[in-house]
């Protein structure tokens, strides 16, 4: 692999890589609009904003965390009894029926993968406005697992939206969504927007 | 950031023989990589180039055939439930439609988003793309679709409904007999069709000939 002296970025050589269409484009100053001569899309150096649109939507993804996980995210109805159950019941209710392995599947998507999502995000943030200098390739590697597993949250949406429409035997039992489910679309969402605002190649820049 | 007064020599290569890293900035030297073969960066260890062969034909075969099959995997019935006399079954619509009739408009338009249009669009798209690429037709309009191919891409989630699906077998299968319909059989088609495209397709060899047309 052939390198550049010194570790040279496209910025410092005066190039801005299209954030969607990844040419490489020459720019005199940052502050000029300019659009990829390629596919149109507005040229920057960096994503403008980056740091704060991501915090932003971290905080919000914490916070809806809360009501998202406290809250009941499915509703049963049998016989005439409603049962409400929250994420954490119904990976209780596998693990108690000895179905050990998606009850771990429901884990990781529902609570792991969230809550890995917002505290890596907010150590990536830390270390920037830090400028903690170490580690800097194993965050990367981070920040590239938190793109990929982003998606993987929306099982249990998933899950209730195919079992409120089997499982639908009138008077004998309904499953429907309860309150929660909007929180916890929300966590996703935000979880979602906030890797798509955030600019890996900040990390390197101090 | 520090920026300016290191390494502020413009680089002695044409533009077309550079890439920068979209993980990292860096400036490395645009290598000949076969297709197969993966360039990472040496930096970060983002992925940078992965050339696919014959990527604009298998795209096209794989977005047609993923078109034929989607009707099916949306409106016909994924399973049916039997227990205690009473039967039941459902599509993928029905789910949108019953989260939306019990309130939960936000969970429903994510659930019809990433279910239905964000795939539908995705297959859509990559279809009109590389047929105006076969076509050696260049509108104005191809850059465009081309842009929102790369955004919609990360929006369809047909592989995680796959996988609600198995936990929902499971979960059911000994309270109530399960009946697998048509719809899950092409639901698996169009699950097949995307990702393979996803594997199959090479962004950065589209963008080259919609930049320069294809000669061939």
């Amino acid at each position: 692999m052939t390198k550049f002296s010194n570790h040279q970025t496209a910025r410092s050589a005066n190039l801005a890589l299209c954030h969607d269409c990844h040419k490489l484009v020459s720019v005199n100053t940052e502050d000029t609009a300019v659009s990829c001569p390629r596919c149109g899309a507005d040229i920057h150096f960096r994503k403008p904003n980056s740091i704060n649109h991501t915090w932003a939507l971290v905080l919000t993804a914490l916070v809806l965390s809360f009501p998202a996980n406290l809250l009941p995210i499915m509703q049963v109805n049998f016989m005439g009894t409603t049962d409400l159950s929250t994420i954490m019941d119904g990976i209780i209710y596998f693990f108690r029926e000895g179905s050990y392995g998606i009850g771990l599947v429901i884990l990781t998507a529902s609570i792991l993968v969230p809550w890995f999502k917002i505290i890596g995000l907010i150590l990536i943030l830390l270390s920037i406005r830090f400028r903690w200098q170490s580690w800097l390739k194993h965050k990367a590697l981070l920040f590239r697992i938190i793109e990929f597993i982003g998606r993987w949250s929306m099982l249990d949406i998933f899950v209730i939206a195919l079992l409120q429409v089997l499982v639908n035997f009138g008077s004998l039992t309904t499953i429907s969504a309860a309150v929660a489910a909007p929180y916890f679309t929300g966590v996703v969402l935000s979880t979602m927007f906030a890797a798509i605002t955030f600019d890996p190649r900040l990390l390197w820049d101090s | 950031m520090s920026c300016n007064g290191i390494a502020t020599t413009p680089p002695h290569f044409e533009l077309s023989q550079i890439i920068a890293c979209h993980g990292c900035d860096l400036l490395l030297e645009r290598l000949p990589v076969k297709p197969g073969e993966k360039l990472f960066c040496p930096r970060c260890g983002e992925l940078l180039l992965a050339p696919k062969n014959n990527s604009v034909n298998r795209s096209l075969a794989l977005a047609l055939s993923g078109l034929v099959l989607f009707p099916f995997a949306i409106l016909q019935s994924i399973m049916s439930l039997d227990t205690m006399g009473f039967e039941n079954s459902g599509n993928i619509l029905d789910g949108v439609l019953m989260t939306f009739r019990d309130g939960y408009w936000l969970v429903a338009a994510i659930l019809a988003l990433t279910t239905i249009v964000f795939p539908l669009i995705k297959l859509t798209l990559l279809f009109v793309i590389t047929l105006n690429i076969k076509l050696d037709r260049n509108p104005d309009y191809l850059r465009l679709l081309m842009r929102g191919y790369v955004h919609f891409d990360e929006w369809g989630m047909l592989e995680v409904y796959m996988i609600g699906i198995l936990v929902t077998i499971i979960k059911m299968h000994h309270m109530a007999n399960i009946h697998y319909e048509t719809g899950l059989f092409c639901f698996i088609g169009i699950l097949a069709m995307t990702l393979g495209s996803t594997l199959v397709m090479d962004q950065e060899e589209f963008w080259y000939l919609i930049e320069n047309g294809n000669h061939n």
